[in-house]
């Protein structure tokens, strides 16, 4: 799996390739609980880009709601995007589109944590 | 800590140590396997997505109910976890008293043993630290239903497997629950593992009602 970030305009961006499974999840579960932590610091909105993540299994969807969770507990405008077709059947079935926002392309992500595009 | 097993068991004893009628169900059955399951996911050992429950390892984690189904999903053949939480259901009455066994090891709860009019044997875990682990399972599964923010992934999927075990009925009024369903539909069981258990136990229903309609005509 590869994990990388860049932030712009009061936006803080984690890009996630590959695969996020068991083996890949304890690293992704620091990134964002780091990224959290800045974010809330800055002000600023965290949003999650997962147009290269291929595949995501139990261990690795789990992460998503400790980012979710943290995020909402410091008050950081929390949003993911762009999921392949098999990471938005995971979400799908396992509810997690419920509590994340979750949204097709990075235009809709900013609008949704209140910055623009 | 205790394992999300423990906790899941520990829910299903009574105040009286007796252990709940619910616990005899298939659904708590397979609610448990779920949660051992689930064990086995965080200690590393299997993981999970919609075609199969991988295992990743099959070194023991030093717990016996986890152990035995590791053992069991290790020996079998790579299927989703539906299917693995339909056939290892008639495993749980042995994977419950290995846990009550744990709980016991752990000082949580022992065991009495009681016979009633000389010859019916009865068997109760009365809950020995004061119901500290018990309660606050309890509690953080109402603090979590009440509050506004979302849960932990643990508190998630015991709030999805105490609902799909039929355990939230033995300390929440119905219409408490009534009250509560969309909160419990929203934040319980956010995991791959727990819609593996709630498919089984759908799956396991409609068999029974199949069955059922089948000896009437």
């Amino acid at each position: 799996m590869n994990i990388t970030n860049d932030t712009d305009n009061k936006t803080t961006t984690i890009h996630v390739a590959g695969r996020l499974d068991f083996e890949a999840a304890g690293a992704f579960q620091k990134e964002i609980e780091s990224a959290v932590a800045a974010a809330a610091a800055a002000g600023n909105a965290l949003i999650i880009d997962c147009a290269g993540l291929e595949y995501v299994s139990s261990a690795g969807l789990r992460v998503f709601l400790v980012g979710a969770r943290a995020a909402k507990g410091g008050s950081v405008p929390f949003a993911v995007y762009a999921l392949t077709a098999a990471v938005k059947e995971v979400f799908e079935v396992s509810g997690f589109g419920r509590i994340i926002d979750v949204l097709n392309d990075r235009a809709g992500a900013l609008e949704k944590v209140g910055r623009t595009a | 800590m205790i394992s999300l097993t423990e906790e899941l068991t520990l829910l299903a004893v009574e105040d009286d140590g007796r252990i709940a009628y619910t616990a005899g169900s298939p659904n708590f059955a397979m609610a448990l396997v779920g949660a051992c399951i689930i064990d086995l996911n965080n200690a590393g050992r299997v993981d999970a997505d919609l075609a199969a429950l991988n295992v990743l390892s099959t070194e023991p984690t030093g717990l016996a109910a986890q152990d035995r189904v590791l053992e069991l999903l290790g020996a079998g053949p790579s299927q989703t976890t539906e299917r693995w939480v339909l056939e290892l259901q008639a495993d749980a009455p042995a994977l419950i008293r290995m846990t009550l066994g744990q709980l016991q090891q752990r000082g949580i709860l022992h065991l009495t043993e009681k016979r009633f009019l000389w010859a019916l044997h009865t068997r109760r875990y009365p809950i020995d630290d004061g119901g500290k682990e018990q309660k606050e399972a309890k509690l953080r599964i109402l603090a979590a239903l009440l509050s506004e923010g979302l849960p932990t992934p643990h508190d998630s999927i015991l709030i999805g497997l105490a609902v799909a075990g039929g355990l939230l009925e033995a300390y929440l009024s119905k219409s408490e629950i009534a009250r509560l369903a969309e909160r419990i539909d929203e934040i319980g069981g956010l995991d791959l593992v727990v819609r593996g258990v709630e498919s089984a136990i759908r799956s396991d229903a409609e068999v029974r009602a199949h069955a059922i309609m089948l000896s009437i005509h």
